[in-house]
């Protein structure tokens, strides 16, 4: 397992071989607020990275999820259906959004460490 | 707008010190929430109570003159003369051709033997309003060293009783002048969440004291204007730059009860030849509840579509309702559609099915009289 990487639009990715598993960060869910609906991927959709991929719903606004890297939703996390508000319980564990399956691994090394991330919250 | 250039409201420090998150909102620097979040004030304010802050709305105190009634009568449609002292009435300032340039809050009042036309109105149409008042009222006084403070909520009542002796037999949109830490406090029951409940102009010196007192209660936490917008739309009451704009006329808003009838054929009113017309012929334009068929969030500005994928109307205000659990949302749609088929709604250039929802979406709390 690796260490997790963070985007500049607030999302972390967690790689387990070539799937990622991604997210948005806690900073990004105490901004957002209560978070009321997620407008999860279609599974198998081919996404390229930086490209909208779905729609987070807080009570204040709705608010696009980019894909981080290129590749194909793999799975999606179907609790959120049930229960969107375990994205602001568990940002980076539990509130996972989708796993992809990454077609170049060497996108990685664009994404942000966590000192990174930190870093560019302070600016 | 840049933050720069909002302004702050007097209480300002008081709010950042309870851990508020602002946004600008007309032109303000506002509370949208404090630690609880939206969902939980909500909750609050249906169970317990809730303080608003909402001391970025206008409030002017006008000389309850015959010549003051007769300016304002152009505007407003309402038959000032008859309007009983100490009783609030939701009305709207009018254009020529009917539109709403602002809905308000209008009190006839006395202040030690001193009559008083009192109107609250919104602060994002402050500068319109005013242009108005100073051009065609005399003697007049904006106010600008009071606070609005709404306390809204069933506990309300109790709430305010133990700091104000208030009267037993206050009603709902009953307004009284009493005195608080020797200072004179308007005090009104009304609000706009559906629920019982105050709204209190106090004077900015003695505000923080008030609100501390108030929030000192274990019924009551700070509210934000993220959770007065969710109550408001389930109360299935219109806001301004939403529902009401100069486009629409009070009875395509399904407002013609606020009207005074009788205002309609007076010529004096700007607009007469209009709504007179206008409350007698079916109109073009209906207001409606909505709510998505499965779990979608509607939002303002999305578009109604009919099953052939015709845009027959649009969505006002949308959001997600705590005590449905699901979104709801109030918008317009053209009168002549067939109520039968199925109506939906793009959302991000999806059509998904939605359902016509009765107004109000949650059932009003109001301490109406016998």
């Amino acid at each position: 397992m690796s260490e997790k990487k963070y985007t500049k639009e607030h999302e972390w990715v967690k790689l387990e071989g070539d799937i990622a598993i991604v997210g948005i960060t806690n900073h990004a869910q105490e901004s957002l607020g209560d978070i009321v609906f997620v407008d999860l991927p279609a599974v198998g959709k081919e996404v390229k990275a930086k490209e909208e991929l779905c729609v987070i719903e807080s009570v204040k606004a709705a608010s696009d999820i980019y894909s981080p890297l290129d590749g194909e939703v793999l799975e999606v996390n179907e609790n959120l259906s049930n229960d969107a508000s375990i994205v602001n319980q568990d940002a980076e564990n539990e509130g996972w959004i989708f796993k992809i399956k990454v077609s170049d691994i060497s996108q990685v090394n664009h994404l942000m460490t966590l000192d990174q991330y930190k870093e560019f919250l302070d600016k | 707008m840049t933050e720069a250039a909002l302004q702050n409201i007097y209480l300002n420090n008081f709010h950042k010190n309870n851990n508020a998150k602002f946004v600008p909102f007309a032109g303000y620097n506002m509370p949208i929430n404090y630690k609880h979040g939206i969902i939980n004030e909500h909750i609050h304010v249906r169970t317990h109570a809730g303080l608003f802050d909402v001391s970025h709305m206008g409030q002017i105190l006008i000389s309850l003159t015959n010549e003051n009634i007769h300016a304002l009568e152009v505007y407003i449609p309402l038959d000032i003369k008859l309007l009983q002292f100490n009783k609030c009435h939701y009305s709207f300032i009018l254009n020529s051709h009917g539109g709403v340039v602002d809905d308000i809050m209008l009190s006839k009042i006395k202040i030690e033997d001193e009559e008083f036309i009192y109107i609250v109105y919104n602060a994002s149409r402050k500068k319109i309003v005013n242009t108005i008042f100073e051009k065609k009222i005399l003697n007049y006084k904006i106010i600008q060293d009071r606070c609005l403070i709404a306390l809204q909520g069933p506990d309300s009542f109790s709430v305010i009783n133990s700091m104000l002796n208030l009267a037993s037999s206050m009603k709902f949109l009953d307004i009284a002048i009493l005195e608080y830490e020797n200072t004179k406090v308007f005090i009104s029951r009304s609000g706009y969440t559906g629920e019982d409940g105050f709204e209190i102009s106090i004077l900015d010196i003695i505000a923080e004291n008030f609100v501390q007192k108030i929030i000192q209660n274990e019924n009551t936490i700070l509210c934000g204007l993220g959770c007065r917008d969710s109550l408001r739309m389930e109360a299935g009451l219109s806001l301004y730059g939403n529902e009401l704009n100069e486009e629409i006329n009070p009875i395509q808003a399904g407002l013609s009860w606020a009207l005074d009838k009788s205002r309609l054929n007076d010529k004096n009113l700007n607009c007469f030849h209009v709504l007179s017309k206008e409350i007698n012929t079916s109109q073009s334009i209906k207001k409606i509840g909505l709510s998505p068929v499965n779990k979608s969030m509607l939002r303002a500005k999305m578009t109604l579509h009919n099953e052939n994928n015709k845009k027959i109307g649009k969505i006002t205000s949308g959001c997600y309702s705590p005590i449905l659990k699901k979104s709801i949302a109030i918008g317009y749609i053209n009168k002549t559609l067939d109520m039968s088929e199925k109506l939906y709604v793009n959302i991000r250039d999806k059509l998904e099915e939605i359902q016509i929802e009765k107004i109000p979406f949650v059932k009003k709390n109001y301490k109406k009289g016998d």
